[in-house]
């Protein structure tokens, strides 16, 4: 759409002081996130990186095998929080506001709201890196940030949507650049995400548990945690990619129609794939062929967009030689096509039966984070610093050591991480020549990938390297200049020419209302029984036939609303919220259904004590998450390794984490699965007042239980030394020691409103009054610290303890209801379903031949 | 459980459906895509392009 030539005009100037600010605050944010990376990194290959190397540096002033705010377990949630949401984040702002001002030809709405934005956003990040180390956290991978932090991000995504949409409100170029509808889908799908995953109850100012629990809280977290890659990591950046490598290139993107294709159908794919984060668990099968199909289908548009960004540099390769710019995008475009192939292709179950808990997820992250993130944001960076301080860029040859630097840095770690994975994914299922027996541990799996390990490591640090001298370059650019906000004529579009269609209009036509009751028609052949799936059916097919015969005799309406869509942003905006939320429910509605106790299948999660929940609490706020998962897959290698010889069918069932908020099935195994780490309540032999054991008429031992204190497969001293000092019961464990879990207090206090807010979200707990839940607490805690008094147990910060005194002292610490939590683990009791088998509508498992009607337990 | 996983015929129906949606998808994608004017497609893919204010 043209304006005419005597329309009138007006001279905008841009708000480029909002994007100098994001921009230098994404390069600083990168430099702190990947330095944290490094150090992370490095934690894995010398556990002495989790604090004791304070003690070297600081001549023997700081004396610890372990610092509790430096550990692997919280450190590594700041590593990840840093680099997605300050560094690209902040990336991801400077380019929304330079390009979306430019392509509406309009200034930001309102500058007040770009710097509540602006400000807002860095106070959070503060925020983030205050309490993560501290070990305030959500246990969830990516959504850690406790939740009055929550309401903060969700009340800057707020202000910044208000300020984008405003801005497209006012714009003076009727037309929606392609670019626009991956900022509008990010914005849409970002905020919808965020706050479904964040969904807590508050139990103190600091902490909260999910609403979710279990499976449930599984499928929401990888539905947000997929899909915060999909629409924070991999949209926005698409949108600059589709501004800023025609600037770079000089030429315009290559196919304007596969533009159309590649946003479409990339949206309303990846919402659906989040299954795919929890292949062979015990996540139902549809969901997991769901996950592993889209997965699969997300090759054709990611290609797509590859292939259409590399092909807008055609006729202008010759500037890969001399262009940093161009060299970055070329690259960050071509890792982009890697990592989207290799996402898919570990969607594969058979793929992921090997991949999946190993490093080679963490490769495949890496070659998409720093490949394709990393060097979009350095080629944007660098075509920006000289136009936003109106100079040359300092140095030409300085961005290009960055890019050589960078290139081989990611070479290095995402190569290392392809070997340690395949390898240690290898080693782990490996059986000795009987082929009865696993031929290698855990540990020595791990040992195995160490080499790997540093050259990781070294990868981290030449990609570091690289954006310091991004720093330095731009600094030095800045400096050359001065800052510059650019000004431009433009003419004023009438009224008529853009937004005129309304929310009626937009829902209530011939295309929409054909797809969306086509789509609502499909669901329900999909969920409801026998005989009301086939009518389901039956209607979806006579509305093809309807919409056919439309077509044919109002064609022209259909084209048409598909024409006026790129001139009105709010419809676009409703049609693309509707994209993403049909792949949302389709996934979560019928496992908030399904989820619940009447329908677990055998074996039913044993509620955890008080003093079990607050060590549950400590090992969340440790981190534990990060190393150990507690979910033995229906892989033979899994229930090899894991499940209890003894016991038939003893991979991970959908009940036993019933009640678990957050789940903890965790995302990468660098310890080994805990998920049958817990056992029974223990028992002793029953002695008289002088120490002799009680014996019965068959002279065997007279036995009595504890009240609650349990025995998993190891025994509390060993759990008390392993805490202590991992090496002293595995050797060549990577395991940081937490000597402060042996000093620090456990919170007795906080568990009655834990427990009031679990009783809130679905936990059956009995009514329980504060007193008797701290004497439940308390009598479990003497139990198990009189079990390690009586072992003897070394305390060394407290030698003077024995005996009575010294476990008097340990009921009190964390080590003890966290050792309570270790315990319990994985503890069921076994049910009987009143009738298994029946078929429910919404659960589309329920469907089975009744030949398979076995409850399926031992 | 584990006689669920492996004999639920779920497994014929989803990949239907999920081809079925997102074929559709494709293809009502790429008939918007080829019907747009030529006209209109070249303006816009030269939009960014058009910024008096570059240098």
């Amino acid at each position: 759409m043209t304006t005419s030539a005597t329309a009138p005009t007006t001279t905008i100037t841009y708000d480029d002081k909002s994007v100098r600010q994001f921009m230098i605050a994404s390069i600083i944010w990168g430099i702190v996130g990947m330095l944290v990376g490094v150090i992370c990194a490095t934690q894995l290959s010398w556990w002495q990186m989790n604090g004791k190397f304070l003690e070297a540096l600081t001549f023997g002033a700081i004396k610890a095998d372990g610092i509790s705010f430096l550990t692997f377990g919280r450190l590594r949630p700041l590593h990840t929080n840093a680099v997605i949401f300050a560094f690209v984040g902040n990336m991801m702002f400077a380019g929304v506001y330079y390009s979306t001002q430019r392509l509406c030809k309009c200034r930001t709405a309102s500058d007040l709201l770009s710097k509540i934005h602006f400000w807002g956003w860095q106070t959070i990040i503060v925020s983030a890196a205050v309490t993560l180390p501290i070990g305030l956290t959500r246990g969830k991978e990516y959504a850690e940030l406790i939740w009055p932090i929550n309401i903060a991000v969700a009340l800057i995504w707020v202000i910044f949507a208000i300020n984008f949409f405003w801005t497209l409100a006012k714009r003076n170029e009727p037309s929606l650049y392609v670019a626009l509808w991956f900022y509008i889908a990010t914005i849409v799908t970002v905020a919808m995400l965020y706050i479904v995953n964040h969904l807590s109850i508050p139990t103190s100012f600091t902490h909260s548990y999910p609403i979710f629990g279990g499976l449930q809280d599984a499928l929401v977290q990888w539905w947000y945690g997929h899909n915060a890659v999909a629409f924070f990591l991999t949209t926005p950046i698409l949108g600059i990619m589709y501004y800023f490598l025609p600037k770079a290139a000089n030429r315009p993107v290559y196919s304007y129609r596969l533009s159309i294709i590649h946003f479409w159908s990339l949206v309303f794919i990846y919402i659906w794939a989040g299954p795919h984060h929890l292949l062979n668990t015990s996540l139902p099968r549809w969901l997991q062929m769901l996950g592993m199909l889209f997965s699969l289908m997300l090759w054709a548009p990611s290609w797509g967009g590859m292939l259409n960004g590399l092909l807008t540099l055609r006729g202008a390769w010759a500037k890969l030689r001399t262009d940093p710019v161009i060299k970055f995008f070329a690259a960050g475009i071509t890792f982009y096509g890697m990592s989207t192939f290799e996402g898919p292709l570990l969607s594969i179950r058979a793929v992921n039966a090997l991949s999946h808990y190993t490093d080679w997820t963490i490769g495949h992250v890496h070659s998409g984070a720093l490949g394709w993130n990393g060097f979009m944001a350095a080629g944007m960076f660098y075509w920006l610093a000289p136009r936003l301080w109106k100079t040359k860029l300092y140095s030409v040859a300085a961005a290009n050591m960055h890019f050589w630097i960078g290139l081989v840095g990611i070479l290095l770690y995402v190569a290392s991480m392809w070997t340690a994975g395949i390898m240690q994914g290898l080693m782990l299922g490996q059986v000795d020549t009987g082929g009865t027996t696993l031929k290698y541990t855990f540990v020595e799996t791990l040992q195995a990938i160490q080499i790997e390990y540093i050259l990781r490591s070294f990868g981290g640090l030449l990609f570091l390297t690289g954006f310091i001298i991004c720093a330095w370059n731009v600094w030095k650019t800045a400096r050359s200049g001065a800052a510059h906000n650019d000004s431009i004529e433009v003419a004023v579009p009438p009224k008529a020419a853009r937004d005129t269609m309304t929310l009626r209009e937009t829902l209530i036509n011939d295309p929409v209302a054909h797809t969306l009751i086509g789509i609502a028609l499909l669901c329900l052949w999909f969920f409801l029984p026998p005989h009301a799936d086939k009518v389901a059916l039956v209607l979806s097919a006579l509305l093809v036939v309807k919409a056919v015969r439309t077509f044919h005799r109002r064609g022209s309406v259909w084209n048409e609303f598909h024409e006026k869509l790129l001139h009105n942003y709010m419809p676009f905006t409703v049609l693309v919220f509707v994209a993403v939320a049909i792949g949302g429910a389709v996934q979560i509605v019928p496992s908030l259904i399904v989820n619940r106790d009447k329908n677990v299948e055998g074996r039913l999660q044993e509620l955890y004590t008080p003093l079990e929940l607050a060590g549950r609490d400590i090992f969340v706020s440790e981190g534990c998450y990060n190393c150990h998962s507690q979910m033995i897959r229906m892989l033979k290698p899994d229930v090899m390794r894991y499940a209890r010889a003894d016991v038939a069918d003893d991979f991970s069932h959908l009940g036993e984490s019933l009640y678990d908020h957050p789940f903890q099935w965790g995302s990468k195994r660098t310890g080994p699965d805990l998920a049958r780490e817990g056992g029974p309540i223990g028992s002793y032999e029953k002695t008289d007042e002088n120490g002799n054991v009680i014996k019965d008429a068959l002279g065997n031992p007279e036995m009595e239980s504890y009240k609650y204190m349990r025995f998993g497969i190891r025994d509390n001293v060993w759990h008390y030394n392993h805490f202590m000092n991992p090496r002293q019961t595995s050797e060549g464990s990577n395991m940081p020691a937490y000597p402060w879990l042996f000093d620090k207090k456990t919170d007795f206090k906080s568990l009655t409103s834990k427990i009031a807010v679990q009783r809130k979200i679905g936990v059956p707990y009995p009514a329980m009054n504060q007193h008797e839940i701290n004497d439940i607490a308390r009598v479990q805690a003497r139990e198990i610290a009189d079990n390690l008094a009586n072992a003897q147990v070394v305390l060394p910060s407290q030698q003077e303890h024995s005996g009575n005194a010294l476990a008097q002292y340990l009921a009190d610490r964390e080590i003890v209801a966290l050792i309570a939590y270790v315990q319990k683990i994985g503890a069921y009791r076994e049910v009987e379903s009143e009738n298994p088998r029946e078929t429910r509508p919404l659960d589309p498992d329920s469907y089975r031949p009744k030949e398979t009607a076995s409850t399926g337990t031992k | 459980m584990f006689s669920r996983v492996t004999h639920e015929d779920w497994t014929n129906i989803v990949p239907m459906i999920a081809f079925g949606v997102m074929f559709t998808v494709f293809l009502v994608t790429t008939i918007r895509a080829l019907r747009l004017k030529p006209e209109e497609r070249e303006r816009l893919a030269t939009m960014p392009l058009n910024e008096d204010s570059d240098r």
